[in-house]
């Protein structure tokens, strides 16, 4: 009898861990799904609201204090996967160096993807360069105008996959 | 970089292979797996090395990658409803079902993929799979070989750019096949069931992100 008892709580405290256990792991399943997604995302922005180049149209200027920046991307529509011209002209900054370009998403980490810049007058600045398409669907990318010794400027806009 | 990225993007395949060793190792497989992705990530470095050129490299691979989504989603898929026993193959087939035709051998084989060898092939298939991140490696690769003295030279740099990507890619995929063992657990069939759902709908995602890409 008493053994009865015995293996009848064994088993009921048997069958309570392993219900512990299935949902500690559908929660583990359903934790590494959903972090997942967030943490491929980065730093949650409003990436479509801050939009402030419409580089389909033509040429962006954004200022930084004293440091202005033109940005012009060709050839337009600005589309993912082509070669890509990148014209930069700064006023309010003489660089000893020549700046380059940061290229990446807001609401997605792409990996470092740069273009050099090389110089075509005073102030001007030209390279090549490619936005890569992203499987996400998601569009908005930025191009971080980097001039050393002087700031950065970022413009943001969407390309056509 | 990585890390975040691949947890995002490939972090449903690995828990969808780790889910279908059931309570075999995952070390061996994973390892096959992601030796598999790097392998086919090197080709395709020494090749845009050599031509020195993303877009047109990217231009001509787009339909396979199309196509190896596609078709990764209907893996997921098939190896969900394999694990979850709910549906036969018979039933898959319907009375057309030929267990000696070649079709219905493949998708066994396909849904039966336990054995650790199993696993690089399919990691060769899935390095195929579009990514923003490969994609950015592919632009240093190309840029790596326009750099390069001679073609040798070119694919030789563009493979190394892409093993260095690749091999970065796989601690993260590591952790999370480790954390989908499900080794541990006693009684697993709930929790496969629950992962056969999960993995046909990662598998229904795949095919849809893929028809549309």
């Amino acid at each position: 009898m008493k053994q009865n008892i015995s293996t009848g709580r064994r088993q009921r405290y048997f069958a309570k861990t392993q219900v512990l256990k299935i949902a500690l792991s559908f929660l583990i399943l359903l934790g590494i799904l959903v972090l997942s997604s967030v943490v491929a995302r980065g730093p949650a922005m409003a990436a479509d609201t801050m939009i402030n180049c419409d580089a389909h149209k033509g040429v962006c200027s954004q200022s930084s204090g004293a440091l202005t920046v033109s940005l012009e991307i060709t050839p337009r529509p600005v589309k993912a996967m082509q070669d890509l011209v990148f014209k930069v002209s700064i006023t309010g900054a003489s660089p000893a160096e020549p700046p380059h370009i940061d290229l990446g998403m807001p609401a997605m980490k792409m990996g470092p993807n740069q273009v050099a810049l090389k110089p075509t007058g005073p102030g001007t600045y030209e390279g090549t360069g490619v936005v890569v398409r992203c499987p996400s669907g998601k569009r908005t990318w930025f191009a971080n105008v980097i001039v050393p010794g002087s700031g950065e400027v970022k413009f943001i806009f969407d390309v056509i996959y | 970089m990585g890390f975040g990225h691949c947890i995002g993007m490939c972090g449903p395949i690995v828990v969808s292979l780790s889910l279908n060793l059931k309570d075999k190792n995952f070390l061996i497989p994973h390892l096959l797996y992601s030796a598999g992705r790097v392998v086919t990530y090197s080709i395709l470095g020494g090749v845009m090395g050599v031509t020195g050129s993303f877009t047109l490299v990217a231009s001509h691979i787009a339909g396979i990658q199309k196509g190896a989504m596609i078709l990764a989603g209907i893996l997921i898929i098939i190896m969900g409803l394999a694990m979850s026993g709910w549906i036969s193959f018979g039933k898959v087939f319907g009375d057309s079902y030929n267990p000696g035709s070649f079709v219905s051998k493949g998708f066994q084989r396909l849904s039966r993929a336990k054995s650790p060898a199993a696993y690089f092939p399919i990691g060769l298939l899935l390095g195929l799979l579009p990514c923003g991140p490969v994609y950015t490696a592919l632009l240093a690769a190309a840029g790596a070989g326009m750099k390069a003295a001679g073609p040798l030279e070119a694919i030789i740099k563009g493979m190394g750019v892409m093993l260095c990507f690749g091999l970065g890619t796989v601690p993260a995929l590591f952790l999370v096949a480790k954390l989908a063992d499900m080794g541990w657990l006693k009684k697993r069939e709930l929790i496969y069931r629950i992962g056969a759902i999960l993995m046909v709908a990662v598998g229904i995602y795949f095919i849809i992100k893929g028809i549309r890409y």
